[in-house]
């Protein structure tokens, strides 16, 4: 009986001892989802830059949108006006913390959007352009390490804390060095794989490191993806009126 | 008495010319008849292929808060409902429970939004009896979870035959995206010009994708037995399932100043919504879904009456213009009645009398062309565009009148008569009994 117990204790042990080294073991994973929430945030400057979006949509063909963007990451703003296609100059997207307004100037008005919606047609959501929220989002479910390219790196499997998150599931492939995500794939609620996006070149920019070039593919439609790289990169001061619907308006008269 | 048989026989002498005028009367009668049958059956159609196309005569909605604060559309298990049911049983002949979603169908290459219902096909075969099946067979989404039906333009956009497999892109009721599989087993005709374009799959594998759980849904709908007492019937409901909050917000006075009958609120509230604690329900009925095509209807039946109105003024002066030729005719016939002792009234009553006569033989003769022809067309199936079938009953138009509608067109052309056969019968009456006589007519 004596025997029994102690045989009982040593397998609870190794249990207890396991679930703690695992514990520990993602702990270290949400210090790295942390890092990169922390390195692609522009604390105490404003960013603003060009982005060079291609379309590529089996149905509609290639398209070539071009955008303006101005972020502030204190107060979670940002403005995203079109410059290109021409048919389409002047529609603006303004975050004011969870708020996000379409303008279009054809009509004057202003509608309520959401983050979850996708950019124009594209691959890109409205919420990419915005920080990123790996550590709030997600909880982390597994981990593996893995090479990608001529990187080392961790996969790591993530689960949504809750609903309102869109996507429920998402693995990203973060360099073990330098903590840069690399890749990006988001799963449905059925784990079915909807999006991946691939991160190829990145940029330091003041204390952020951002990525200049991104791919978004989608993996429920054959042949859809977007291709965005960012130019005119500055962190120079955005006057507090550009965060504002009286600016978008202004710029369209 | 004596002076409508007159009148019959007067007609009678004058067959070619009765004949002319009836028949002009008649040809008015026969359009009006028709506009109004053709306008009374395309509702009684668009009536049904709606309650098909929806589900019912009478709908519910539920909507709820979530935890996070969210509006979302969810019907519970609810004993008030169960109970409602349970009372109105004799008076509804089928309901049904449905979801619903607005996802993207993907195949391939190609995507296609496309409203989509979860209906429980084991209960809904009222709806499976409505569908134009163009291509394979209803029978499998009986047998499988996945299958999903298809209105045929959305499986052209698609490029997707029957029997393959398509994905389904949707966001739950919290808006998470999620994606599902469905294997396409029959195409339909659909109404996709009437906003009524949808596809059905099964309402226990939609719950899973929208994050509903296998007794949850979000449309209640019911076919009543008969459609006069719709509206009591929505009343029940929709009294039946307010909550005592939304009693007391309903009873709550409301203070507003008019000026000139117009309301006048110097400072606009906005509407705002307080959190709710359980389902408040939405009850609706086919008659208010009816309203604007029955709006247009009543605009199609206004234009068909000025129609009649002005054949009938045309006609009217038809009988004006004959009737005063009649009393030219019949000066020295008047005169020698007028002689042997009639009144002027009655003298005056055979020229009205002729031409209510003429007028109503003119109807009957008009109704009963209306009737062959209504036979003819109604039994004639059409090979129309799939989109005219929702003003069609299984291919065929139907015509449906209202004895009102008969009653009043008839009135309408008997009074025309009457008032076109006025004058001339006052000046017959006028006519003195010795200038009759030696008139040389």
């Amino acid at each position: 009986m004596n025997k029994k117990m102690q045989l009982i204790a040593a397998v609870l042990l190794i249990f207890a001892l396991a679930q703690a080294v695992q514990a520990q073991d993602f702990s270290h994973m949400e210090a790295i989802l942390e890092r990169i929430d922390a390195q692609s945030r522009f604390d105490g400057m404003d960013f603003s830059c060009v982005l060079t979006m291609i379309v590529e949509d089996p149905e509609e063909g290639i398209e070539k949108l071009v955008v303006r963007q101005f972020r502030r990451d204190d107060g979670e703003r940002y403005l995203l006006l079109i410059q290109e296609p021409v048919t389409q100059r002047g529609q603006g997207y303004l975050l004011e913390g969870d708020n996000l307004w379409f303008y279009d100037p054809s009509s004057r008005q202003f509608a309520h959007t959401s983050l979850k919606e996708t950019f124009q047609d594209s691959d890109v959501r409205n919420a990419d352009f915005g920080q990123s929220s790996y550590a709030s989002s997600y909880e982390v479910e597994g981990y593996l390490e893995g090479i990608l390219g001529n990187f080392d790196v961790y996969i790591i499997e993530l689960k949504a804390v809750d609903d309102t998150v869109p996507f429920p599931y998402a693995k990203i492939w973060v360099t073990k060095d330098s903590n840069l995500v690399l890749k990006a794939e988001e799963y449905s609620l059925t784990r079915r794989l909807m999006r991946s996006a691939l991160f190829p070149k990145y940029t330091k920019v003041g204390e952020a490191v951002i990525p200049v070039q991104m791919v978004f593919v989608d993996e429920l439609v054959e042949g859809k993806k977007t291709q965005v790289s960012l130019s005119e990169i500055s962190v120079s001061q955005i006057p507090d009126h550009v965060f504002t619907k009286a600016y978008i308006e202004r710029v369209n008269r | 008495m004596f002076t409508l048989k007159v009148a019959f026989r007067n007609i009678s002498r004058q067959k070619k010319r009765s004949f002319l005028l009836a028949g002009a009367i008649a040809f008015g009668m026969l359009v009006i008849t028709i506009i109004n049958a053709l306008t009374g059956g395309l509702v009684a159609n668009i009536r049904e292929n709606f309650s098909h196309a929806l589900g019912g005569h009478v709908f519910i909605t539920g909507r709820e808060f979530n935890e996070r604060g969210q509006i979302i559309s969810k019907i519970r298990p609810d004993v008030r409902m169960d109970q409602l049911l349970e009372d109105n049983a004799g008076r509804i002949q089928a309901f049904t429970k449905r979801s619903q979603a607005l996802p993207s169908l993907i195949f391939g290459s190609k995507q296609t939004m496309q409203l989509v219902y979860g209906v429980d096909f084991h209960e809904e075969d009222k709806l499976l009896g409505s569908l134009a099946v163009l291509k394979g067979s209803l029978a499998e989404v009986l047998t499988d979870e996945h299958a999903v039906i298809l209105p045929q333009p959305a499986a052209n956009r698609l490029g997707v035959d029957v029997g393959e497999t398509i994905l389904v892109k949707l966001e739950t009721l919290t808006g998470q995206q999620n994606v599902g599989e469905l294997r396409v087993v029959a195409f339909v005709e659909d109404q996709e010009q009437f906003g009524l374009s949808a596809a059905y799959v099964s309402r226990s594998y939609l719950n899973t994708l929208i994050g509903l759980g296998p007794e949850e849904y979000q449309m209640l709908n019911m076919f009543v037995t008969d459609l006069a007492f719709v509206e009591d019937f929505t009343r029940a409901f929709r009294e039946g399932l307010l909550t005592p909050e939304e009693q007391q917000e309903e009873e709550e006075p409301t203070v507003s100043v008019t000026v000139g009958g117009v309301p006048i609120d110097p400072t606009p509230r906005q509407e705002t919504i307080t959190r709710w604690e359980g389902t408040r329900y939405r009850v609706m009925n086919i008659n208010q879904i009816m309203e604007p095509v029955e709006l247009m209807v009543g605009v199609l039946n206004r234009v068909g009456l000025v129609i009649f109105i002005i054949l009938l003024l045309v006609t009217m002066v038809g009988i004006t213009n004959t009737f005063r030729m009649i009393l030219l005719e019949r000066t020295r016939e008047i005169g020698t009645m007028r002689a042997f002792g009639m009144h002027q009234k009655q003298v005056q009553h055979i020229f009205l009398w002729e031409a209510v006569l003429l007028g109503l033989t003119g109807c009957v003769a008009g109704l009963a062309l209306s009737g062959l022809l209504i036979a003819v067309v109604g039994r004639w199936p059409l090979n129309v565009d799939p989109s005219l079938h929702f003003f069609l009953n299984h291919g065929r138009i139907t015509f449906s009148l209202s004895a009102g509608s008969i009653v009043l067109n008839t009135a309408l052309v008997v009074l025309t008569s009457l008032v076109a056969a006025y004058w001339p019968s006052r000046a017959a009456a006028k006519l003195s009994p010795i200038k009759a006589l030696s008139s040389h007519t």
